[in-house]
């Protein structure tokens, strides 16, 4: 392990959203610091691994990416069955992608883990105007409209967004869900989504072990995929070296 | 491109929905979920119902739409003033050349009309590469030979005046000659006619029906279109095979999603899923490399006829029907099918190689988490489009239950292939070595042993089948009384 001596924890996360809102361009910018336009559709789920180095621990993500087609939904509980966390991703240039989310967050408050991490995440910043001037303006949340108050659609020219910042933050505020706008393209925001779900995963539910293979994390006993006992924790897939911006 | 007078430019795809076709809470839409397998299966068969009646139509009534042009081809001259890219005709695939081909259209083969009218002219346009002692290794000879014994077995069959389809499928499962392989695959899906007198009138008709379903489709514009499908349809195309050039030409883009936006509504129960997209494209390139010379995957379709890339279309749209029909189920709502061959697979890796099955079950990886996706995209995920093209010439040459079954046995001795490296893997590992599996440089070799050893599977326990049962339980062989 290259990390030291931190205790690491693994943690299951989905993602859900609809068709082409860009989870797995979330998902590979997070893993690999990558972005593909035009990435073929998912089919099914895929799975993937990062770590997240947060100060006092490790956290790594067992993800998830699913499918978003409509016909593919009957496959999703197989996939946020005993996560510990969800990323839903909605496309903010995409007016109806809010609702399939709002659709995806009642499910999972419904079904899924009680106690779930949901981030609700609306990508494609970079279509909008504020895709520039706001890098590295921001920490954790992306609240450029802060509380949102007073704020009215800004139909600037050239801003595909269909979906203010306010609304959804204010829903988000609603459902307890963590909030942000993110650009898988630019990389803006995508750390910081899932540093703020590893900070928010209660260390009450995480079972920490001393090392690789040493026991059994996340899900426990009903774990029906499994997948933490024995795992290496030297991802397969890890090539981003500087880990969560925390 | 098909040119439809009503609709001068594309569709817009929408951005936002007039209507919302999903409701939010739902799962499935309205239409599937009340559909019924059967009702599916009558929908599809209603396809080659019309067919019958529209016998009777005379030909003469083909006025409009592409397939008019079609029989006035022999009018489309203008299409050789048109400025000769700075290349020649031939791409970088190495291509054969034809001894008389004049050059019209970057690309395409001088004597197309021939062949738009009936593919059967593809016999005599073969090309053998002159034998030359001085150049050839004995090697190359021997392999040139054996090409040019092997075309002339299947040009045995196929000139024949009624194609004997046994003996056509028993050649073709070993493979079929590039040149040969579009006649060949709509032969073996029963798209054209095996009786060479039929061929002609039988294709006009055809071709006339998608042309005019496509027609009527896009008549409206968006207002008459299905909202849902055609937007997932139009993000799905320019993420189809985007590694391959073919695929990022707005020619092959506009033509396929009007082939799948056709499809899906005429066929309710399913409508468009995503891995459709992935199928109609070995048609596409096998059927579009018919008219052109050099590599097809290199090739911008811009500059053929309308007339051409019309007639590949409709080829393109009633194979990738013939091929779903067998393959319904896997399609529709809960995708039964799919789950039904998971299961089926689960169930047969246990008795080929239960080491493997065992450790997979210890590491707790799922049978449903690597093989939905062998199942939705038919393996195309796995493989390069050129090796799943050799695969389907076995595919076909299975006749009905090749999509549905010998696939099955294809994904065993697929997966039981890596069993070594497998078995020590743990699940993470597992997962990411099943989700891009080193099949980079597979070529004919390897997709050809693939292929020997699932039929050996095939013929181990196909006959008792009884055990590979809709539930996925097991039954041994005990109790088969075998």
């Amino acid at each position: 392990m290259a990390e030291g001596p931190k205790p690491s924890s693994s943690v299951k996360l989905v993602l859900l959203g609809e068709a082409a809102v860009g989870k797995s361009s979330l998902v590979l910018r997070f893993v690999n610091d990558d972005f593909q336009e035009n990435r073929e559709p998912t089919i099914g789920a895929a799975f993937l691994t990062q770590k997240c180095s947060l100060p006092n621990r490790t956290i790594k993500f067992e993800i998830w990416d699913t499918a978003g087609q409509e016909r593919f939904a009957s496959l999703a509980p197989m996939y946020y069955r005993n996560a510990q966390s969800a990323l839903v991703v909605y496309d903010l240039t995409k007016a109806s992608s809010l609702a399939k989310a709002k659709h995806w967050v009642a499910e999972l408050q419904r079904q899924a883990s009680p106690g779930i991490v949901i981030a609700l995440v609306g990508n494609k910043l970079d279509l909008t105007n504020q895709s520039t001037g706001l890098e590295g303006s921001m920490g954790g949340l992306s609240l450029s409209n802060a509380a949102g108050d007073g704020d009215d659609d800004e139909e600037e020219e050239g801003d595909a967004r269909q979906i203010t910042t306010a609304e959804a933050k204010s829903y988000a505020d609603e459902e307890g869900l963590l909030f942000f706008e993110t650009s898988a393209k630019t990389g803006h925001n995508v750390q910081e989504v899932f540093t703020a779900i590893a900070n928010a995963i209660p260390e009450s539910t995480l079972k920490t072990r001393g090392g690789p293979g040493s026991g059994r994390a996340g899900g426990g006993a009903t774990d029906t995929f499994g997948g933490s006992g024995g795992v290496n924790l030297s991802a397969v897939g890890e090539t981003n070296k500087d880990g969560c911006a925390c | 491109m098909l040119n439809f007078e009503n609709t001068p430019s594309r569709p817009r795809s929408p951005t936002h929905p007039k209507h919302k076709s999903t409701p939010s809470g739902g799962s499935h839409s309205p239409t599937t979920a009340a559909a019924s397998y059967n009702a599916f299966m009558s929908q599809t068969d209603d396809d080659w119902g019309l067919d019958l009646n529209d016998a009777s139509v005379p030909k003469e009534t083909t006025v409009t739409g592409g397939l008019g042009s079609i029989a006035s081809m022999a009018g489309v001259t203008s299409i050789e003033g048109r400025p000769l890219g700075a290349k020649g005709s031939k791409g970088a695939g190495g291509g054969y050349e034809y001894p008389l081909a004049k050059k019209r259209t970057r690309g395409l083969k001088a004597q197309f009309e021939g062949l738009v009218r009936d593919p059967g002219n593809s016999l005599h346009m073969i090309y053998h590469p002159p034998i030359n002692t001085d150049v050839h290794s004995s090697a190359e000879i021997e392999a040139m030979n054996a090409r040019i014994s092997r075309i002339n077995k299947f040009k045995t069959v196929l000139q024949s005046s009624t194609v004997d389809l046994t003996k056509l499928r028993s050649l073709a499962w070993g493979g079929i000659p590039d040149e040969l392989r579009p006649m060949a695959w709509q032969l073996l899906l029963g798209y054209l006619p095996a009786n060479s007198d039929r061929r002609v009138a039988t294709l006009e008709r055809k071709r006339k029906e998608y042309l005019d379903s496509a027609k009527q489709a896009f008549s409206r514009g968006d207002a008459g279109m299905d909202q849902t499908i055609w937007h997932q349809i139009s993000i799905d195309i320019p993420r189809t095979n985007p590694h391959i050039p073919l695929y990022g030409h707005k020619t092959t883009q506009r033509c396929l999603e009007k082939i799948l936006y056709v499809w899906a509504i005429r066929h309710p129960a399913s409508g468009y899923v995503q891995g459709i997209n992935d199928l109609v494209t070995p048609f596409w390139q096998v059927f579009l490399s018919a008219y052109i010379e050099g590599d097809v995957e290199t090739f911008d379709p811009g500059s053929l006829p309308p007339e051409v890339l019309d007639v590949v279309s409709a080829d393109c749209f009633w194979c990738l029907t013939k091929l779903l029909d067998g393959i319904q189920d896997n399609y529709i709502h809960s995708q039964p099918g799919i789950q039904r061959q998971v299961s089926q697979l689960r169930d047969l890796v246990r008795r080929i190689d239960s080491g493997l099955a065992k450790h997979l079950n210890d590491v707790q990886v799922q049978f449903i988490q690597f093989s939905f996706r062998w199942m939705n995209c038919m393996l195309m995920r796995e493989f390069s489009v050129k090796n799943v093209i050799r695969m389907w010439d076995t595919y076909m040459s299975e006749g009905n239950s090749g999509f549905s079954e010998f696939h099955l046995y294809v994904c065993a001795a697929f997966l039981v292939k890596w069993s070594a490296e497998l078995k020590k893997m743990d699940f993470q590992e597992v997962m990411m070595f099943l989700q891009s599996l080193p099949t980079k440089e597979w070529g004919e070799k390897d997709i050809g042993l693939l292929l020997s050893e699932a039929f050996m599977w095939q013929s181990l326990y196909r006959n008792s089948s009884a055990h590979l049962r809709d539930d996925g339980t097991t039954v041994h062989n005990e109790e088969l009384n075998l």
